[in-house]
């Protein structure tokens, strides 16, 4: 309870700086972003021209190829065509797709949802896994619970291992062609059809997250403000609802950033293996094509999201630490989940 | 306790899951899935699911690829038709007349046809049509090759247009059956790219309906559609209401997805799942090469090692390509020794050739120099090792194509050679081909008849269209080949045409310029549905006279 302690005017001005430098990452975020993705596409290979004309290996006649040069400025020299870029970018105007030749902005709002819905959903199952595992292994006692946390402990690393696209293919084989219970492909909210991309994202992330989530319950379940609580003769539900749990899940809230943005490029996978449309498919056939206004307004799009996401991830961190709320610098992950192992608990730091 | 809870959670997990089969069967039991065994009827929505790219325009004229054939194949109608004999057929076009320069085609056109736009079709719209292929701002690549001995299109009268051509061109009729010339409403094309690409208006049995990217086209039935397809089998509007044109790029997901009941028709199967369908079973495979060019492997003359004839023979007697075209391919691919497609009638192959002598490869190595050999066992000459750089497109060649490579490469490296296959994307593997970056590589053509032999092996496919791609990937330059196929090209003589296009192939062939491998795979399989049958121009599949049931 340190940090509440000041009076409120200085709480105050730390948050704004913390602000501002917030803002101030995301403009650096988004413009070092399209600047790599702009010139890693160019150095692949393959001309932005062919986009426009039909696609790689075009045979369009010299007046043809001349129009869509002149059209889409890319007649011009490379520095030019990067600088225009990345006015779009900064002016919140993406350009025109060279393939669909529609706004990229309307392509990325056509498919942004879906990803989303998606991600978001995967997010939340993988928190409802990773905790229901995570405080069953925990209270487990005696042999056999032993073995069985020890087997969960062996499940959490296997599944946060499983690549997503050997995952998807094993539960499109099991739940879907040989029990017939789930759709293999999946569009729009369907539910029935969210199902098996939303577990096939989800499982991966919740061994991860699991795992952090067990270890730090450990730790705080054997704090002394667990024992003393447990002294005062709480049940055990009642320490780990009242007590532990919220020191649990900090450095799982911490690591939700990170794990959101591993859903976001987890997405390519499941949504090409799915047959669901959304961003990670639309990068995908971009990225092919050479798109290159396409590629840079959705990554820098994804990118900007995983900044939002983050700063999120800070207020939760803030809500759920008190400590952290006068701090004026922005807490590091590892550094986030070490110090909210003991927070609200001045007793065990150190 | 964790252990004490499991009965109680699997209880749970099995009434879930009920319940969610439950949700399902009500979701797809409305669909008219319970009735899957009945007799084939009329009505209802087929649901077909491609592997190939999603068209980033549904106008065939725009870029012109094979996923814009596929699916315009339901809309948009062509003037000619071909049968498996290669003859050409009427279609939007009744009868035709050509002069004996080969300069002047007239063309007598279909009478009573709208486009389903209510747009009349007759000879300005024929005039329109190729006008628009034309048109730069079009971007057209393929029809604009197709037509581009064409000078001008007159209008007769409402029924009569004349073609003028700028050069004989005895491909012209075969070029007009392809999907990337179909014609369209002129009224249709008017309304600019962007309305154009996202639904364009011809005289098909089905009209686009809606497009929603990534996911799906649905193509509703066209009630007045005038039965002009030569090859129908029955007379009057298709049986189907509606298809559902479904993009699912996994095989994998594509054939859960036929097999669950979810779509009727794939393509693009892996052979796998073509041999179980072949196997037995209610899956029904269809084969349907696509016509123009083989597969094969066409070795780079115009720089070392491959300029010297001694060295591309010995690469393909090495090679030993039929293992592993037997079990990569599990039996659905037939070994091809002909430059051409075997649906194209004039197709002519030589097994000889191509039988595998790996003591003749090492005898023509050493022949041709490339004597001494370097610490990894490669050969060298001239402190130079034996390197052939065979650059691999993922988007076109599937995981056995790329899996034979791989076993080619071991068989080549027996004899000496050090074959570096780099798999790429489309764009970086165009890109290293203008670049002239290959001694090996594997590029099928897809092109009705055998005009694409002139496309290929003509030293004028040798210069750079104006994106840098250029046809003759084995750089062929032989004044010979060239003469062969110029002459084709004028002949008005069906004979005469197939007997130097067979001369042309037996060059390419002695050559060894490639290295045939089989068919361009163009494979497709049904369930609960009949009467899909693929057309003999681009080989892609009509459902005009397709039903739902079995």
């Amino acid at each position: 309870m340190r940090a509440v302690a000041p009076v409120g005017r200085a709480v105050r001005r730390p948050w704004l700086r913390w602000l501002l430098a917030r803002l101030g990452s995301a403009a650096l975020v988004a413009w070092v972003v399209a600047t790599v993705v702009f010139f890693a596409l160019r150095a692949a290979g393959g001309d932005p021209t062919e986009a426009i004309l039909g696609g790689p290996g075009s045979q369009a006649g010299p007046e043809a190829v001349a129009a869509a040069r002149a059209q889409y400025g890319l007649d011009q020299p490379l520095v030019v065509q990067y600088l225009v870029q990345l006015w779009r970018v900064a002016t919140f105007d993406l350009g025109d797709s060279y393939a669909r030749r529609v706004p990229v902005s309307d392509l990325l709002a056509e498919q942004l949802p879906g990803t989303m819905l998606l991600a978001v959903l995967a997010l939340a199952l993988a928190w409802l896994l990773a905790l229901a595992v995570a405080t069953l292994a925990v209270r487990a006692t005696g042999p056999v619970g032993r073995a069985c946390a020890a087997a969960l402990r062996g499940a959490e690393v296997v599944a946060a291992v499983l690549p997503h696209f050997w995952l998807g293919a094993v539960l499109i084989v099991v739940f879907s062609s040989t029990l017939g219970w789930f759709p293999a492909t999946s569009s729009g909210t369907d539910p029935v059809g969210l199902v098996l991309p939303t577990v096939t994202l989800a499982v991966p992330v919740a061994g991860f997250l699991g795992q952090v989530m067990r270890d730090s319950l450990e730790e705080a379940a054997a704090a002394p403000f667990a024992t003393s609580a447990r002294a005062r003769g709480a049940s055990p539900v009642g320490v780990l609802w009242r007590h532990t749990l919220r020191h649990g899940v900090l450095p799982a809230v911490s690591l939700s950033g990170w794990a959101f943005g591993s859903l976001l490029s987890g997405a390519v996978v499941v949504e090409t293996l799915f047959g669901r449309p959304g961003l990670g498919r639309l990068l995908l056939d971009a990225t092919m094509q050479r798109d290159v206004p396409v590629v840079v307004g959705a990554v820098v799009v994804v990118a900007l999201a995983y900044v939002v996401v983050m700063l999120l991830v800070d207020v939760a961190e803030r809500l759920l630490d008190p400590r952290l709320r006068g701090a004026a610098e922005v807490p590091a992950l590892v550094g986030g989940a070490v110090r909210a192992a003991g927070a609200g608990e001045p007793a065990v730091l150190g | 306790m964790p252990h004490a809870l499991r009965p109680t959670r699997a209880r749970t997990g099995a009434a879930l899951a009920a319940v969610a089969a439950l949700a399902l069967a009500a979701c797809t039991g409305s669909g008219g899935d319970a009735d899957d065994a009945a007799t084939p009827r009329d009505g209802g929505t087929l649901v077909y699911a491609t592997g190939d790219a999603e068209p980033t325009c549904l106008d065939p004229h725009v870029g012109g690829n094979y996923p814009q054939a596929l699916i315009s194949t339901q809309y948009l109608e062509p003037l000619v038709g071909r049968d498996a004999d290669g003859t050409i057929l009427p279609w939007l076009a009744t009868a035709w007349s050509v002069s004996d320069d080969l300069l002047t085609w007239d063309f007598t056109l279909a009478d009573d046809v709208t486009f389903t736009d209510g747009t009349p079709f007759d000879a300005a719209a024929v005039k329109a049509n190729i006008e628009h292929l034309q048109d730069p701002d079009t971007g057209s690549s393929t029809g604009y090759l197709a037509v581009q001995k064409v000078e001008s299109v007159e209008v007769v009268d409402a029924t009569h247009a004349r073609f003028h051509l700028t050069e004989p061109d005895s491909a012209l009729l075969e070029s007009l059956s392809q999907q990337w010339t179909a014609m369209e409403s002129p009224a249709g094309i008017e309304r600019g790219m962007d309305d154009n690409c996202a639904a364009p208006v011809g005289t098909g049995p089905f009209v686009v309906d809606e497009w929603v990217p990534q996911q799906q086209v649905t193509l509703v039935r066209n009630d007045d559609y005038v039965p002009l397809d030569p090859q129908a089998e029955h007379d009057g509007p298709a049986h189907l209401d509606e298809i559902v044109w479904r993009f699912i790029p996994d095989a994998a997901t594509r054939y859960a997805a036929l097999r669950s009941g979810e779509v009727q028709v794939v393509d693009n199967p892996q052979p796998d799942a073509i041999a179980q369908a072949d196997a037995g079973g209610d899956i029904t495979h269809v084969d349907a090469p696509r016509p123009g060019s083989s597969n094969r492997i066409e070795l780079n003359s115009a720089q070392p090692p491959f300029d010297d004839v001694r060295v591309r023979e010995a690469f393909v007697r090495a090679a030993d390509p039929d293992p592993g075209i037997e079990t990569l391919f599990a039996g659905t691919a037939t070994r091809s020794y002909s430059p051409l497609s075997s649906v194209e009638p004039t197709a002519y192959g030589d097994e000889d050739l191509f039988t595998t002598d790996v003591d003749r490869a090492e005898q023509l190595l050493d022949e041709a120099g490339w004597t001494t050999t370097d610490d990894e066992g490669y050969r060298t000459k001239d402190g130079q090792r034996l390197t052939v750089r065979f650059p691999v497109s993922t988007n076109q060649s599937v995981a056995a194509e790329q899996s034979l490579f791989e076993q080619i490469q071991a068989n080549a490296k027996a004899v000496g050679f050090e074959v570096v296959l780099t798999p790429s994307d489309l764009s970086a593997w165009y890109a290293a081909l203008g670049a002239n970056a290959y001694e090996a590589v594997s590029a099928p053509y897809t092109k009705v008849g055998p005009d694409v032999l002139r496309i290929l092996y003509h030293s004028d496919g040798t210069i750079p269209a104006p994106s840098g791609y250029f046809a003759n990937h084995a750089q062929v330059k032989d004044p010979a080949l060239d003469d062969l196929l110029d002459r084709a090209s004028a002949t008005a003589d069906d004979a005469e045409r197939a007997d130097l296009y067979e001369q042309a192939q037996q060059i390419v062939l002695e050559g060894y310029y490639i290295l045939p491998l089989y068919d361009q795979q163009n494979h497709f399989l049904t369930r609960g549905v009949t009467g899909m049958r693929t057309l003999d121009t681009v080989s892609t599949p009509t459902f005009l006279d397709a039903r739902l049931g079995s």
